[in-house]
């Protein structure tokens, strides 16, 4: 049952003091993660002395009440803001002063109402809440810290660990929701910043101070794969202006932050605009930094201004990812249809996916840009198909860089060539193991004829489904599942060890696993695998192994 | 005087080589939700794997204080007046920082040598048996100290997971983190390289997987020494140090577990195998 273990103002400090060197120990890791355009180019680095800033104040608190303290620091983070993620943070403490408002000591239940608190008041003050970023990685915390204190335990640590854990599991989750950090393979960073904050309060709290010396906050891997995807949408990024990050505080007189940003949010992008009728912070992206400065000049007296060029910004950044990239040396150009079949590609390692396939063949010029796209001199390229191996070869003429095609004619054998792929070898050594590899896999595609012909022995009408082992037509029936089983007969099925079925747009995923049901059940050694390829034109592609 | 080697229980040395070789070893904490277990004395790895799966709370890891490990350099420095200590990597936990901090904390008079393996699992436990076997043979401190530095390269490690959660989850994931999310269902080949967990390879099904470390160690011309290890299937890796045995007739090779506070961070299923050794 419920202990009632507190802690004092004074030991509220103290928790954010631990926090705060928590956090600087992977602040330049988390600056690593921000992805542009995304803003801000350092959120670690910004969260850290906005925390500083918070902890200082709180030393100037009136009261060493916990409301006293609380209060404090989300004064000092007001004023000591930097960056979105930093004044999003300084919303947080405010919502923890106001949640802990009037109280002597925190303990888990107050903890639970100044954490949901926080996370209501950080969704204030932007116009546009942005999910998969810090804000929800706060609401999930938060609503996890409810749910533990309502049905196992609001002693405090034991609510401190829920919302830690609830808090990891949310960044691990960001890419998921937002597409620049699937994109990018990366979590967010003002999440990751906020998790290690409470997870230093967390240590601090559990009175691990030789671990808060010692180790080094692990940052949050992503839960799901790493790709980029639309080469052309590379090339066309370098061009886009960042202008100027800029960030100030006025104080004066009925300052209405509300009708600030209003204005604001005309002038610029990622407009935040939070504080009172007597102190407001601003943050704000513009090309035009001159023009805000002279719109706000006359509404009160201007502090800690801070302008910076986000281009400059970017190319450090660039500089920085280069050397944090694991050392891919070799990239992966894959040609693939459909969504599912893509992400099979990317989850297995995939550099770039060209959209294309059987029926929509990508010219060399699209080849050629997405290999001038990939982060490094040695590209190998995947076509997947037979009519895309010719074109694939000619963009060895056209770029710099060092090429080599596996001439995959088929999706199954692209897979089978990425599973091959050896992430220490080098280019040539990988070329000819994903050869061989492509090599031993059987690759069976299922489609409908569009017109009535004949081919060798074989009459086919038109809409009926046809078999193709290897690019060759070997089976002709009405049914589609008929087909896919006369073409699995000729691969000696007994001898495989696993078939992997992807199906296609068409196909309704409960016929293909009815259909890799009747295949178990005939082959009872086989390791049956359905997977949603989402390809157009083939109902199933299948490859046995 | 013989020097004595300390290590950490991430090095899954199985406890007959422990106690043949005179080896120390500090257990890591385990811990489950509130209960905390030192790895490998009050937990076994059956109890562990039995607690994984019937609980909903997934288990972590903490390195002992600086005490513990000052404790256990005096203890040992009660025999000898050298101390060789061999961590796991440090870019998986605390151990080396703790050790070499423990050093100033001790109130024993006594040479302690602090070195990190960049390695863990069987590949750490491969470099400390082979320190622990000169050692024992007479060896001075420098001579062993030198002899593990020409080790720590030698040592490679390979696993082969049915899940990458648990990784995940703990952090150490490194940059195996490009095999997470995969869609179809492959067993991951991890290993560790430059002392963090590394991604070699990706095979479509446990069969396979089980091949692959089995050439992995085919594939070694000179062999020191072998480690098989496995947390749920013993069969499998009873199987696998049987091809071994044929392979590699002069051995040594060493059939071991994964111990919880390793298994709190890999899950279940997997299998290792170590060698220290020489390729060409």
């Amino acid at each position: 049952m419920a202990e009632a273990r507190a802690i004092s103002g004074k030991d509220l400090r103290e928790m954010f003091i631990a926090a705060t060197g928590w956090l600087e120990k992977s602040a330049a890791d988390v600056d690593a993660l921000n992805v542009f355009p995304v803003p801000d180019g350092d959120t670690g680095t910004n969260m850290l002395l906005t925390m500083r800033s918070s902890v200082e104040e709180s030393y100037q608190a009136a009261a060493n009440s916990a409301s006293g303290v609380a209060r404090a620091m989300a004064k000092g983070a007001l004023i000591g803001a930097r960056g979105n993620s930093g004044v999003i943070l300084s919303q947080i403490w405010n919502g923890m002063a106001q949640g802990l408002d009037g109280k002597d000591k925190v303990t888990g239940a107050d903890l639970v109402t100044a954490l949901l608190k926080a996370s209501k008041t950080a969704y204030n003050g932007l116009s546009n809440p942005v999910e998969g970023t810090i804000l929800t990685v706060m609401r999930e915390a938060a609503a996890a810290a409810e749910k533990h204190a309502a049905e196992v335990s609001n002693d405090l640590i034991s609510v401190m660990e829920a919302t830690v854990d609830a808090a990891r599991e949310s960044v691990a989750n960001t890419p998921t929701l937002l597409q620049v950090l699937k994109d990018a393979g990366v979590v967010d960073a003002g999440g990751q910043g906020l998790y290690t904050i409470l997870e230093g309060a967390l240590h601090y709290l559990k009175g691990e101070t030789e671990q808060l010396k010692l180790r080094r906050p692990w940052m949050v891997a992503s839960s799901i794969p790493l790709t980029t995807r639309a080469p052309q949408m590379v090339g066309a990024m370098d061009e886009v202006p960042y202008g100027y990050c800029t960030n100030f505080v006025i104080k004066g007189v009925e300052l209405n932050p509300e009708k600030l940003r209003k204005r604001l949010e005309k002038k610029g992008l990622s407009v935040i605009v939070i504080g009172d009728d007597s102190a407001v912070r601003v943050h704000i992206h513009t090309l035009d930094p001159g023009e805000i400065m002279h719109y706000v000049n006359p509404l009160g007296t201007l502090h800690q201004i801070n302008i910076r060029n986000m281009d400059e910004q970017y190319r450090d950044f660039l500089e920085m990812q280069k050397e944090r990239m694991p050392e891919v040396d070799t990239a992966i150009v894959a040609v693939v249809a459909g969504e599912g079949l893509s992400q099979v590609f990317a989850s297995l390692g995939a550099t770039i996916i060209v959209p294309g396939g059987q029926t929509m063949n990508p010219s060399t010029k699209e080849l050629l840009q997405a290999v001038e796209a990939v982060p490094s001199e040695k590209v190998i390229i995947l076509p997947n198909n037979k009519n895309i191996v010719l074109t694939a070869e000619q963009v060895h003429s056209l770029t710099k860089k060092k090429i080599n095609v596996v001439p995959t004619k088929t999706i199954p054998q692209g897979v089978a060539a990425l599973l091959a792929f050896d992430y220490e070898a080098d280019l040539e050594t990988n070329a000819v193991n994903m050869y061989k590899a492509q090599s031993e896999v059987r690759s069976i595609e299922i489609t409908r004829a569009v017109r009535a012909t004949r081919l060798g022995r074989l009459d086919i009408k038109k809409n009926q489904a046809i078999g193709f082992l290897d690019g060759d037509l070997v089976a002709v029936a009405d049914k589609v599942d008929e087909v896919l089983n006369q073409a699995l007969e000729r691969v000696d099925p007994e001898k495989a060890e696993v078939v992997t079925i992807y199906c296609g747009a068409d196909t309704k995923p409960a016929e293909a696993e009815q259909v890799a049901a009747a295949i178990r059940e005939r082959y009872p050694q086989l390791q049956v695998e359905v997977v949603q390829g989402g390809q157009p034109h083939y109902n199933y592609i299948a490859s046995v192994e | 005087m013989t020097v004595k080697i300390i290590t950490d229980s991430l090095g899954d040395i199985p406890p007959e080589a422990v106690e043949e070789l005179g080896i120390t070893v500090i257990p890591i904490n385990v811990i489950f939700g509130r209960i905390n277990y030192r790895d490998g004395v009050d937990l076994t790895t059956e109890q562990f794997y039995d607690k994984l799966a019937a609980g909903k709370v997934f288990p972590t890891t903490i390195v002992p204080s600086l005490g513990r490990y000052a404790d256990a350099y005096n203890e040992v420095a009660e025999e000898t007046g050298d101390i060789l200590v061999i961590t796991n990597s440090r870019r998986l936990s605390a151990s080396y920082e703790t050790a070499l901090l423990a050093k100033e904390r001790m109130s024993k008079k006594c040479r302690v040598e602090v070195i990190d393996s960049l390695s863990a699992v069987m590949g750490q436990g491969l470099i400390v048996m082979a320190a622990a076997r000169v050692a024992k043979e007479g060896a001075k401190l420098d001579k062993v100290l030198e002899l593990t530095r020409q080790n720590i390269p030698r040592a490679h490690a390979r696993m082969a997971f049915d899940t990458l959660e648990y990784l995940r989850r703990g952090g150490r994931i490194g940059k195996a983190r490009t095999f997470l999310g995969t869609v179809l269902k492959v067993s991951p080949i991890l290993g560790i390289r430059n002392g963090e967990v590394y991604p070699f390879a990706r095979e479509h099904s446990r069969a396979r997987a089980i091949d692959y470390l089995y050439e992995f160690a085919d594939g070694f011309t000179k062999i020191e020494g072998i480690g098989v290890e496995d947390a749920t299937t013993p069969d499998e890796a009873d199987e696998l140090t049987q091809q071994l045995k044929v392979r590699f007739p002069d051995g040594p090779i060493y059939r071991s577990k994964v111990n919880p506070a390793v298994g709190a961070h890999v899950g279940p299923r997997v299998l290792g195998v170590a060698v220290l050794g020489d390729r060409d």
